[in-house]
């Protein structure tokens, strides 16, 4: 069961061939033979998990289904309050965000039936790209343990991907759902700026925060989205568009679909795994029936700059207190990391923030004219062993860091929708991604073309072997 | 650490932000301002072309 996908479980579930005390069970068993090695979760609530189960069970019984995810069990990074259970964000202190009220995606999970198994490891405050953490352990990459799960929803990633949980939440400032899921060999959305409410769950960037689904499939991502998308009062950032039905056209195919090959940037610094993989990708989508476009896109570079400056004054004035009062509390990168954002004058980070919006509107009108989705690799290189990046000074490995998310960093600064899926194993046996990148608030269409793709590639139904 | 003057190993960092900024600023409209982002967003949706729900 614990490998099943979100949409065969909830449907054994509401025929009954199964229950949600079954599957809870099932999944805190697996959480305690494996987790101890995968260092997924900070926090398991075994006993708020099966006090859920029975009422799921006892609701189905009396005729109740909460929505599509009755029974489905699910895990949140550790940056989502949860009344009752602590919120390190991946620091040291136990409770360090606390907000008025549950993180409105999670709420809106359980509104629709889903069990919260409890939280994932994490970067420390989201800031990092590999997914190690000196406080809560390194997370472990499930197809290859000693190796990185990318970050920094780095839990997310292994958990779904070890089948701990069926489905998880991530946040996304930079690459931090798409990395670990490339990473870890399953699907991450990152939808648009707005599309989802982040409320209750910890800032780093205000305008660069993204949440999002992490799941084992394309179409369990869109079930999720499906669900936490759409208006929150309590976010004045998210959108007041209508959600779509994500599902209603997902398997319509890739047939005609304009899709974006990037001539530049995006083939930089490739590892020949990531290069292959992706000439098979493009390859396959091309027999599918999609319209491939080779164009030249503006450079991505000065939009990253920009989106990074952007992030540094933010992140350092949002969690300017640990920075200021407790600084040795932090991991020595993170510290690093944070501290230039103090020095940032307001000149340049509102000259950032106006550059921003001009470069997305160019980027936007030279480039989605031509195509309707982008692809590109999410990660030039499969998961480095976590010696690597964490053994040298900080100043390398903050710039390894840069060249691990170059690919995804544009499109947070641009704001559009990216999702990672398979595309691909290192002769070592690490996962590869795919990242497909759509026009605003066209989710749909990344669903669609993703699932089309995955569909025909077949890498989904590899697991990896954890017993 | 004093918040107003910079480890020197991060003053490369600001100045070559600094720097990205003063490049790229130089033409900037008058009536750019931050929010524009946001109409970006909206203005490239595609159609609607899919069934909606009621959320």
């Amino acid at each position: 069961m614990t490998e099943w996908t979100i949409e065969t479980l909830a449907a054994a579930i509401e025929a009954r061939r199964v229950s949600a005390v079954e599957v809870t069970e099932a999944c805190l068993t697996r959480i305690g033979r494996l987790d101890p090695t995968l260092r997924a979760f900070i926090t398991v609530d075994a006993e708020g998990a099966r006090r859920a189960a029975k009422e799921r069970n006892a609701e189905l019984a009396a005729g109740r289904r909460r929505g599509p995810l009755h029974g489905v069990p699910l895990g949140y990074k550790d940056l989502c309050f949860i009344r009752g259970l602590g919120t390190s964000c991946g620091t040291r202190t136990p409770e360090y965000f606390i907000a008025e009220d549950d993180c409105t995606a999670v709420a809106r999970l359980a509104a629709a039936g889903a069990i919260t198994l409890g939280k994932l490891n994490m970067t420390e405050l989201a800031l990092g790209a590999f997914g190690d953490n000196a406080h809560h352990g390194h997370v472990q990459n499930p197809w290859r343990p000693g190796h990185c799960s990318g970050g920094s929803s780095s839990g997310s990633g292994a958990a779904v991907a070890a089948g701990l949980a069926l489905g998880a939440l991530g946040s996304d400032t930079g690459g931090s759902i798409r990395l670990p899921a490339a990473a870890c060999g399953i699907v991450g959305l990152k939808p648009t700026y707005g599309r989802i409410s982040r409320a209750g769950g910890m800032a780093l960037s205000w305008s660069n925060d993204h949440f999002g689904p992490m799941t084992r499939t394309v179409r369990d991502a869109a079930l999720m989205l499906g669900i936490i998308a759409g208006y929150d009062p309590a976010d004045p950032t998210s959108s007041r568009r209508a959600v779509p039905d994500y599902l209603a056209g997902i398997e319509g195919g890739l047939a005609g679909l304009r899709v974006g090959v990037p001539e530049n940037y995006f083939g930089d610094g490739l590892d020949p795994a990531v290069a292959a993989a992706m000439e098979d990708a493009t390859r396959q989508l091309d027999a599918e029936g999609a319209r491939l476009v080779a164009l030249r896109l503006p450079d991505p570079q000065p939009l990253v700059d920009v989106t990074g400056l952007i992030t540094r004054a933010e992140s350092a004035t949002i969690h300017a207190r640990i920075l200021k009062e407790r600084p040795a509390e932090l991991q020595p990168v993170v510290r690093a990391r944070l501290e230039v954002g103090l020095h940032v004058s307001a000149f340049d980070y509102l000259q950032a923030l106006r550059l921003r919006a001009r470069m997305t509107r160019e980027f936007l009108r030279q480039v989605f004219a031509e195509v309707e989705v982008l692809v590109t690799p999410t990660i030039p290189e499969p998961a480095p062993p976590i010696a690597e990046v964490t053994t040298p000074a900080v100043s390398e490995v903050i710039a390894r860091m840069g060249r691990f998310s170059r690919f995804t960093r544009p499109f947070n600064g641009l704001g559009l929708p990216a999702l990672s899926v398979p595309c691909g194993f290192s002769p070592q046996g690490l996962p590869i991604g795919l990242q497909l990148v759509g026009r605003p608030f066209d989710e749909a269409t990344v669903l669609r073309a993703a699932r089309g793709y995955e569909r025909a590639a077949g890498w989904v139904t590899r697991r990896p072997s954890l017993g | 650490m004093d918040a107003r003057r910079p480890d020197p190993s991060l003053a490369a960092d600001l100045a070559y932000l600094a720097g990205v900024i003063e490049r790229w600023a130089t033409d900037l409209a008058l009536a750019e301002e931050p929010a524009r982002f946001i109409a970006a967003l909206e203005a490239g949706a595609p159609g609607e072309s899919v069934p909606r729900t009621s959320k």
